[in-house]
């Protein structure tokens, strides 16, 4: 048979990570080459390169690439996209220096809200208006847009946006603006509010559609160059992007719509360890990646699960993506001591320079990771696969001062440490989980992220969870997580109807609506899917709050809304914890998602030749600092262990990705796939 | 340190679990709750409370930011005495009865208690401001109101749910006494969801760590926090400093209302004398904190520099320990029972500004200029015609910009006193209510001038769509007395209402109470801007230039206000700016420390801080509620002789006093002289 294969890539800040899966043998290769953020292509073009002469294959044998790049998010943290001049119904010229008013941090008196993302300068009023049905209130006039827009360009905008008052819903003075512009300015990137998301609230629609036009004119140029340099090179297959909400889409979409690749590093993360999870049986799992300045932490519930209320450096975004809440707990996060004797941990990261003490890149402050190192829980020789050298003394006298404050010795501290890390997830983990409705104890984690399977024991016993997945990859799950996911792309429609006074066939009608417009983008797509399917969603809520909850759907309305209203009260319930039956609800909007299901790779389960008759050994054994006191733990190298085998903490499963801790009370087994299952031991 | 009995890890492991639980609960209320303040304003509170009834942590990102200092002791005693079970709710929001916790009708507090093995470790608590509780108006506050009685239904402290089981007694009382009864019901069940979730979670963290460890983590959370704030406190320089500043009062008929504090700061300890603020009013200004000692209401400004100036710290009632109240009976700051007090959530924001007016004075590097001083919830009632009732909905919370600051500007829009508050987007009103929004925008030339200028107010625009409509929006302030600039800065513009502005039919409507409008009326509100910081003269042109491009200063106040000449094409001429600087360096008068406007120079050029100290000393010795009666006539009587040209000192009162008591005498009247009660 033609050998097949997948290409991931995952463009990281540091790494760009590159994932090679075999479709006949479920091999996978990984490598990890320099981001080159001038050019980001060229790392991609570069790791491929690599890849193919290293395994001899031919370009020509890639037929399915997909990658993911914080380009987009880097962009507009760093606000160094295109000058963007907004258009907005006159009167409303101060939309973005208003926001939603409520300070960042009320009480403090030196806070300071976001600046807005388009100075108050390049935004302009324009005299038309509709009313709340999309009626024309005050008619356009085109020609004062183009006047405007000039002004704008004038001054030096790369890039127009559109918003106007209740454009979602209708486009008619949006849709003629935007035509016009795109005439008129043709060197311009243009984007109107209804085209990005057509959702109620006005605020952060602008804001969508302003991001998107700030990164626009970059993101629009990097898909083209990717895909240039791409098939150069001889890749035949079409080039996807990831996506905040954990799917993909051509780049040629991308490249008009960059605000959908906001969140999509962290999202094919939990793309890949949902796979992974399921694979091996585990269904239901919170993601855990704790890399260097972060911990974050995802729900999947047979499915991820989304928000609109994501968080893109100072704004609100208003998309689905996958609900992902970040803790600044990271193994760069530094230890300190306040006035008062409290050791506290994090917000601030010693990040890659100067990294932690024991980098010995000049960091003198303790971190996570030097009191893993105190610990005697990575192994100094062998930390990234001997990519970077640890002076573990730099560690000690890092924390050997932070204990003198403390009154506690270098493996104390370095313990307490870890406890104050973990106490801080759980704080902000907690509540985020319970307002998903998760009960922590029937899931399992998916530990991933250079520290997150050093981690993951401790936050498990903490959540009071009985088990962790580390998965064959765990540094590269996002480039593995661009492999496996789907097409996806979200629409809304507002509705704002109670259901008491709803008829189920006009329902139906809103939704068959959607369904149209979601086949069409699949159409355009126009990608090979082996199935599609249309999962509806509407926002719900009683008459009177004013928070909804995303309300999954059956696929077809029937005579009466009661399946529908009986969705709510579940989901209700699991996050309230009570229902009213007698309460009148409402719809407020309608969601679709279009899923094309991408054809999986095929992993196979571990054969009779992969398994051995004797277990792999222990490499050998070292003492680990655990608790209070000193416990002497097994080594093993990752590479060695085969599906089948077995052991017990207290251990130490090292590869070069991470390290994984394996403390006493807990088993480890690898399963069919090459994971390894860690589980508490009941007692 | 102190004795502390929990290892420093353990406490910040602690800190940080009570901290996830009061998050968690206020989460849950917040989602679930049904009433407009809950959703539109975040006008709820959620924390744990100990044994001792003090809070041990709220959460900080959501709701109001006002639980530190709520003092909980009295409700704690009072369900007490009703016998405390496993399983039992609380419920009160009785401002007579439960010692400065619950300070007008609308804040429902309910409470539960968290058992081990028999014994009370702590309790979950929440409260939600009711959209109404029932009483004389929509919304239960009319600042018009003269006695409890008319601002709702008063239940004191109460069994909700006893052992799990609900007094459906009680609940039908509730319902039955206000207008809104299905939504208070989904609020007050929120907040029982919001207190059993934190039960299980505190049951699950003795589980976890053992009941001792969390009970003597309560106690050193509590004496963390402190211990922090007195070290904060004992930074700033120890003296007392007095400041005053005015409630216009006028909603309602009433007069100004001076709320004045004589702060002392002694080796980390705080006083908060308010001996010389005018008497409890007839009006519902009053506030009755009850004198506690760290009383949430007045600590909040105390508060917000602990959190300015030391990032992180601790976050419960232990900030306010260090804090004394002293506010005599009587005081509209410590009112008598039984009158209103529906309005006081005015009062409050005045008495941050008074606190912080104090605090500016010992740390002037630290504390911002006044902000826009008014949090008004603009409320719009119209006829619902296929239900035959009506429909209340906000249209814009109408805040202000916050002061100029000793670093940087003040903030465009919103101030810190009400810095929690979000607006309504636009399209979500317009889909709600039959209006227009022509305009929602900062307002120019309202921030007051200063080398960093006071935050812009807004400005909103209402076309009214309906047949009829009527707009209330209690707590309006700043009508009259400016926020005040500092150091030379600059007072920020008073509010204004403006009924069809620009048409013949205009007409200028003050602060409003109750306002009938009918078909295509325009009301367009200006709210007030913070006052400017420093010298308005050494802003930075380039500054300048930017605030008149962003349309938030007009050239001519550039011009006016700065000294700094803008051409047409918007440049700098920094050869006319230089000189017209000169020239306004040389007229004008030398800078204030605190810059109050012509309006209270005005005020008080007749009713002097002499004048009203000795009227109200004079009142001290009379029954409460007869020294609102006696000022009232006394001070009619002074304004009497003003306008007839007599000035009044301080040695014709006891002339006034006279006269007024022989009327009352003649009237019947048994008045109980100096010295008699």
């Amino acid at each position: 048979m033609e050998p097949r294969f997948r290409l991931g890539v995952d463009i990281g800040g540091t790494f760009t990570d590159v994932v090679l899966l075999d479709e006949g043998s479920g091999g996978v290769e990984v490598l990890k080459v320099p981001t080159t953020p001038r050019a980001p292509a060229a790392a991609v073009t570069q790791g491929l390169r690599t890849l193919a002469a290293r395994l001899a294959i031919d370009p020509a044998a890639i037929r399915y690439f997909v990658h993911g790049t914080t380009l987009a998010v880097n962009t507009l943290i760093e606000r160094s996209g295109s000058a963007v001049g907004l258009l907005v119904t006159s009167g409303m010229e101060d939309i973005l220096e208003i926001r939603r008013l409520r300070l960042p941090d009320p009480q403090n008196f030196f806070t300071e809200p976001p600046a807005p993302l388009v100075p108050r300068e390049a935004v302009r009023g324009i005299d038309e208006r509709l009313g709340p049905t999309g009626a024309v209130e005050r008619p356009l006039d085109l020609a004062q847009v183009e006047t405007r827009a000039g002004e704008l360009a004038a001054a030096g905008c790369r890039a127009l946006a559109v918003c106007f008052l209740h454009a979602y819903a209708s486009d008619v003075h949006e849709a003629a603006s935007k035509q016009r512009l795109a005439e008129r300015f043709p060197g311009l990137f243009v984007c109107s509010s209804s085209e990005v998301w057509p959702q109620r609230r006005e605020y952060e629609r602008a804001l969508l559609t302003v991001i998107n036009a700030h990164v626009g004119e970059r993101m629009r140029g990097y898909f083209h160059a990717l895909e240039r340099d791409v098939r150069r090179l001889g890749v035949p297959s079409a080039i996807l992007s990831t996506k905040s909400n954990g799917g993909v889409m051509t780049a040629r979409t991308a490249g008009e719509r960059p605000v959908e690749t906001l969140f999509s590093g962290p999202a094919s993360g939990v793309i890949g360890a949902h796979w992974v999870a399921s694979q091996a049986g585990y269904p239901n799992v919170i993601t855990f990646d704790m890399g260097g300045t972060s911990a974050d932490v995802s729900v999947v519930t047979d499915r991820p699960i989304y928000s609109t209320e994501a968080q893109a450096g100072d704004f609100p975004i208003l998309m689905p993506s996958i609900d992902i809440k970040s803790v600044g707990a990271g193994g760069g996060s530094v230890a300190w001591v306040d006035r008062a004797g409290i050791l506290k941990v994090g917000p601030h990261s010693a990040g890659s320079e100067p990294g932690p003490a024991c980098y010995a890149r000049g960091g003198a402050e303790p971190t996570v990771t030097d009191a893993y190192v105190a610990l005697g829980w990575l192994n100094p020789e062998r930390f990234a696969g001997g990519g970077v050298s640890i002076a573990p003394a730099l560690a000690r006298d890092a924390l050997a001062r932070l204990g003198d404050r403390l009154g506690m010795g270098v493996e104390e501290a370095a313990w307490a440490i870890t406890e104050v890390a973990t106490a801080n997830m759980y704080a902000r983990f907690t509540p985020f989980l319970t307002s998903r409705g998760v009960n922590a104890e029937e899931y399992a984690i998916v530990a991933y992220g250079g520290a997150g399977p050093t981690h993951a024991c401790l936050l498990a016993r903490e959540l009071g969870l009985p088990r962790v997945i580390v998965p064959r990859v765990p540094g590269a799950l996002c480039a593995l997580g661009c492999l496996v996911a789907d097409l996806r792309a979200d629409f809304v429609r507002v509705l704002g109807a109670r259901c008491d006074r709803l008829e189920p066939a006009a329902l139906e009608r809103a939704f068959l609506d959607l369904e149209a417009e979601a086949a069409a983008w699949l159409h355009r797509e126009g990608l090979a899917v082996a199935a599609h399917r249309f999962e509806r969603s509407a926002d719900m809520r009683y008459v009177g709050q004013s928070f909804e909850l995303t309300t999954p759907l059956p696929a077809r309305c029937g005579d009466t809304l009661t399946p529908v209203l009986e969705a709510f009260y579940r989901v209700y319930h699991d996050v309230y914890g009570y229902v009213d039956r007698d309460a009148p609800v409402e719809m407020v909007d309608l969601r679709l998602q279009a899923v094309g299901v991408t054809p999986k790779p095929h992993v196979a389960a571990a054969s009779a030749d992969d398994r051995r008759a004797a277990p792999a050994g222990p490499t050998g054994r070292r003492r680990l600092y655990w608790g209070g006191g000193t416990v002497e733990a097994a080594v093993y190298r990752r590479a060695a262990l085969r599906p089948g085998d077995r052991l017990a903490g207290p251990a130490v499963i090292e590869q070069d990705d991470t390290t994984t801790i394996v403390p006493a009370g807990f088993g480890a087994r690898v399963d069919p796939r090459w994971n390894v299952i860690l589980e508490a031991i009941p007692r | 340190m102190t004795s502390r009995r929990t290892s420093p890890i353990m406490l910040e492991v602690l800190r940080n679990r009570f901290q996830a639980i009061a998050d968690e609960m206020a989460s849950l209320v917040l989602r679930a709750g049904h009433t407009v303040f809950v959703k539109e304003t975040s006008d709820f509170g959620a924390a744990l409370v100990s044994t001792d009834g003090e809070v041990v942590c709220a959460p900080m990102n959501t709701g109001v930011a006002l639980m530190v200092g709520v003092p909980c002791d009295v409700a704690i005693r009072r369900s007490l005495a009703l016998g405390m079970d496993e399983g039992d709710v609380f419920i009160s929001n009785d401002v007579w009865n439960t010692g400065g916790m619950a300070t007008h009708l609308p804040d429902i507090y309910v409470w539960k208690p968290v058992f081990h093995e028999g014994r009370v470790v702590c309790y979950t608590w929440a409260f939600v401001h009711s959209s109404d509780v029932g009483g004389v108006v929509p919304g239960s506050i009319a600042p018009s109101s003269h006695e409890i009685y008319q601002e709702g239904l008063r239940i004191p402290v109460s069994k909700l749910f006893r052992r799990g089981a609900l007094n459906d007694e009680l609940l039908a009382i509730i319902r039955a006494n206000c207008r809104i009864p299905e939504q208070n019901w989904g609020d007050i069940k929120a907040m029982v969801s919001g207190l059993s979730r934190a039960e299980q979670r505190v049951a699950a963290l003795i589980g976890r760590y053992g009941v001792e460890t969390v009970r003597s983590g309560i106690a050193d959370v509590l004496d963390y926090a402190e211990e922090q704030a007195r070290e904060e406190f004992a930074r700033v320089p120890d003296g007392t400093y007095v400041f005053w500043d005015y409630l216009e009062g006028d909603s309602g008929g009433g007069r100004a209302i001076r709320l004045k504090v004589a702060m002392t700061v002694e080796r980390g300890g705080v006083t908060l004398d308010f001996a010389d603020t005018d008497p409890q009013t007839r009006q519902s200004y009053n506030l009755p904190s009850h004198s506690r000692r760290g009383h949430w209401q007045f600590v909040f400004s105390l508060v917000g520099f602990l959190r300015s100036v030391r990032a992180g710290i601790a976050y419960n009632s232990g900030l306010a320990r260090p804090v004394a109240v002293e506010v005599p009976r009587g005081s509209v700051l410590n009112p008598e029972p039984g009158v209103a007090v529906g309005n006081r959530s005015a009062t409050q924001i005045r008495l941050v500004d008074v606190v912080m007016g104090a605090l500016a004075q010992a740390c002037p590097a630290i504390v911002p200029a006044a902000g826009a001083g008014q949090g008004s919830i603009f409320l719009l009632r119209v006829p619902d015609f296929e239900t035959g009732q009506s429909r209340v909905s906000v249209i814009q919370p109408l805040c202000g910009g916050s002061g100029g600051r000793p670093t940087k500007d003040g903030i465009d829009g919103i101030d810190f006193s009400i810095g929690f508050l979000r607006n309504i987007p636009v399209e979500a009103i317009e889909a709600d209510m039959p209006v227009r929004i022509r305009r929602y925008r900062l307002r120019p030339d309202s921030g007051g001038a200063g080398r960093y200028r006071g935050g812009a107010g807004l400005e909103i625009e209402m076309e009214v769509l309906a047949p009829e409509a009527t707009a209330t929006s209690r707590a309006m302030d700043r009508y009259r007395f400016r926020p005040w600039g500092r150091l030379g800065g600059r007072p920020g513009a008073l509010g204004y209402t403006l009924l069809n502005p620009g048409t013949r039919r205009e007409r200028d409507v003050g602060k409003i109470d109750v306002l009938h409008l009918a078909f295509g009326d325009v009301l367009r509100i200006g709210t007030p801007g913070g006052g400017g910081y420093g010298d308005p003269l050494a802003r930075d042109t380039a500054a300048v230039l930017g605030d008149v491009r962003r349309g938030v200063v007009s050239r001519a106040s550039a011009a006016r206000d700065y000294g700094v000449v803008i051409t047409e094409d918007l440049r700098v001429d920094a050869a006319a700016t230089d000189a017209r600087r000169a020239a306004l360096r040389g007229e004008r008068r030398p800078l204030l420390d605190f810059d109050f406007g012509p309006e209270r120079e005005a005020h008080e050029r007749l009713w002097s801080d002499a004048l009203v100290t000795a009227l109200n000393r004079r009142l001290e010795p009379y029954p409460p509620r007869m020294r609102t009666l006696l000022r009232e006539r006394v001070c009619a009587l002074v304004d009497e002789d003003a306008a007839s040209g007599r000035a009044v000192r301080e040695a014709d009162l006891a002339r006034l006093f006279d006269r007024v008591l022989g009327e009352m005498g003649h009237a019947g009247w048994k008045v109980a002289a100096p010295g008699e009660r």
